[in-house]
């Protein structure tokens, strides 16, 4: 198959959920504010960010349990800002699970078809291959204070999907389980989304999550978007210093612009002598204050050869040792700590570097971005 | 076993002696042969077979359980909305004052709620006419004003342990309001439903005060009876019918106790 060109970046793909100009405030709180925002059919969003950055009220904009004091919200074409949860073709899978402690498993998956009238054997159908979908027939009977969290996760995401919604909210789906779980059940969701073809849009603040398990996502802060999209391209191109540091580690250094030519900027660093020379598209005027963002892993340690886009001479304060990589704390002098991740290519008694070492740092013209806010 | 549990055990004992000793030498009595109460005569249950016949203490006692039946339904009914009122809308104006005047009766003497109420009745009666008179209308008005107080704190209770995402849930699965109080959050409350309606019940069964305040000459119930009968002297079916009411009152209160226990029980696990 040839790869397809992706929805977000076709003019011509229509969306499932179009939020535009969302505003939503509690007194003087603007949980989220003036937001706008397309998901696509069969993509697997997440709203990411810390607690209190407004995701989770905009999560419930989309399910109908909140409504917005501005703005408009689609889904598949309709205008659903008026229309109340139980109207909406939404599920939502909640962060508790929200399992009805008096209903079994069988009848916690059939209550959402019960409301819809459906025929008593359309029913039974339905329930059975929810259950067989997520591999539960032998709980049916059960009853959820009898099964164990990760069970309790399957029965919420399979009463979530029985309706067969064309969009799936997701409040914090792993939030709950514990840490060997939540890698495997990571896998098992976008699986199960990919099966099933289904929308899905995903509350988290593990940013790891967000970035094995999206299509793409939105990092939010204070109510606000601050950068939508791939998780390649939010790691490698954060839009600003917020998304830089949020996704992973980000050394941020700062500098000014002296010149702009050929898709190369120069900068002066703020504290150390010497040039910075990093790729660039769009022109800067000389003289602009901006922040280069310098990823751990992209900086080297060794001589730098010609031409390297940066180069920072400092003293070893600290190194941790994770197994798989060490991180070097770099300082330089009278100036910034500098990250530096190696990958453990010798073990750690064999490896030359230790405390108090002056050693060389550099990257290359692509090594770092340059952000202006 | 060290000292200190000799003495929790010794103080147990000493505290439930205290409690329950009185009501242990009234229901040995009740099956005391002899006529003086205070006189053991040997073991008998004549006096549960006179009680059976006395006529006056068995109309008194039928009226007595259909004005506790009628006021604890009615109270389960007002309790429960005013335990949702107090639960679920956490910022209405003059919430506190709220809160202060439905537990008010839990502590308010029970001289005073009576003789308010006959003074309410009276006045009513001259103004519009009802309630017509005195009797298990306005005992059973009076009983509802302080029992549903008790409801409502227990079913208070309840509600703010309920997490609201399970009646989210319903109504994102297509429920309306109506269907998800009636499918989700009446049957998840159901248990203290039930504890409320027998605390209910047995507050008005034993209540004297303010039923003797509130009830007129057609009116008298059980403990009337029993309080009247016992001023001329204890008749040994005094006892007898006083062990009825702790096993029936006991085995009420032990139903709602173990309802609310095992709701807990169940709220704690499923939030874990």
């Amino acid at each position: 198959m040839a790869p397809k060109t992706p929805p977000w970046q076709d003019p011509d793909a229509i969306p499932l959920v179009r939020i535009d100009g969302v505003t939503r405030h509690f007194g003087d709180v603007y949980a989220v504010d003036d937001v706008s925002l397309d998901i696509y059919p069969g993509e697997l969003f997440s709203l990411l960010g810390p607690s209190g950055c407004g995701k989770s009220t905009l999560l419930r904009l989309l399910a109908g349990f909140e409504r917005p004091d501005a703005g408009r919200l689609f889904i598949d074409g309709v205008d659903v800002t008026d229309i109340p949860p139980y109207a909406r073709p939404v599920n939502m899978m909640f962060q508790s699970y929200a399992l009805f402690p008096h209903m079994s498993v069988e009848q916690n998956i059939a209550f959402g078809l019960k409301q819809d009238r459906m025929a008593r054997a359309a029913i039974r159908d339905r329930v059975g291959e929810m259950l067989t979908l997520l591999k539960i027939e032998q709980l049916a009977r059960r009853k959820p204070d009898q099964l164990s969290g990760g069970q309790r996760q399957r029965v919420a995401l399979a009463r979530s999907l029985a309706k067969h919604p064309k969009l799936l909210l997701l409040d914090e789906p792993l939030g709950a389980l514990d840490r060997k779980l939540r890698e495997h059940t990571q896998f098992e969701l976008v699986n199960l989304q990919e099966q099933i073809g289904t929308t899905f849009v995903m509350v988290t603040h593990d940013q790891e999550e967000a970035m094995t398990m999206s299509s793409r996502m939105a990092v939010m802060e204070a109510g606000r978007i601050q950068q939508i999209g791939t998780p390649t391209s939010v790691y490698e191109y954060p839009a600003n210093r917020y998304c830089a540091e949020f996704i992973g580690a980000a050394n941020l250094i700062e500098a000014r612009v002296i010149e702009h030519a050929d898709g190369m900027v120069t900068l002066k660093p703020a504290d150390w002598d010497g040039e910075l020379v990093m790729a660039q598209e769009t022109p800067l005027v000389a003289g602009t204050q901006v922040t280069v963002a310098l990823r751990p892993e992209k900086v080297r340690i060794g001589t730098p050869p010609d031409g390297a886009g940066g180069r920072v001479r400092g003293r070893i304060e600290d190194i941790a040792y994770l197994g798989d990589i060490s991180i070097y704390h770099v300082r330089v002098p009278d100036g910034p700590r500098i990250q530096v991740t190696q990958t453990n290519l010798v073990p750690r008694a064999e490896q030359p570097l230790t405390w108090g070492d002056e050693i060389d740092l550099w990257w290359t013209h692509r090594g770092g971005v340059v952000l202006l806010s | 076993m060290g000292r200190r549990s000799y003495w929790v055990i010794a103080a147990m004992i000493i505290g439930y002696v205290f409690l329950y000793g009185p009501i242990l030498s009234l229901v040995i009595y009740s099956f005391n042969e002899s006529r003086l109460v205070t006189v053991w005569g040997g073991f008998s249950t004549k006096w549960y077979g006179e009680l059976l016949h006395n006529e006056q203490i068995l109309s008194a006692a039928w009226l007595s359980v259909r004005i506790a039946a009628l006021n604890a339904s009615v109270a389960v009914v007002l309790g429960t909305l005013a335990g949702f009122a107090l639960a679920r809308f956490r910022r209405f104006r003059g919430r506190g004052l709220f809160t202060t005047l439905i537990t008010g009766p839990l502590v308010m003497p029970d001289v005073i709620i009576g003789l308010s109420l006959l003074l309410l009745f009276v006045a009513m009666e001259q103004a519009i006419g009802w309630p017509a008179g005195r009797g298990m209308l306005t005992i059973t008005i009076a009983h509802i004003t302080f029992s549903m107080a008790y409801v409502a704190v227990v079913v208070q209770s309840r509600v703010a342990q309920l997490d609201p995402s399970l009646e989210e849930a319903a109504m994102d699965l297509g429920a309306k309001p109506v269907g998800v109080f009636f499918a989700v959050t009446l049957p998840i409350i159901a248990p203290a439903l039930v504890a409320g309606w027998l605390l209910a019940f047995t507050l008005s069964l034993d209540d004297l005060v303010i039923a003797s305040f509130a009830s007129g000459p057609g009116a008298t119930t059980l403990p009337m009876v029993v309080y009247a009968s016992v001023r001329l002297g204890v008749s040994p079916q005094i006892n007898a019918l006083a062990t009825l009411i702790v096993g029936v009152v006991g085995f009420a209160v032990l139903v709602a106790g173990i309802l609310l226990a095992r709701q807990e029980r169940l709220a704690a696990r499923s939030s874990d």
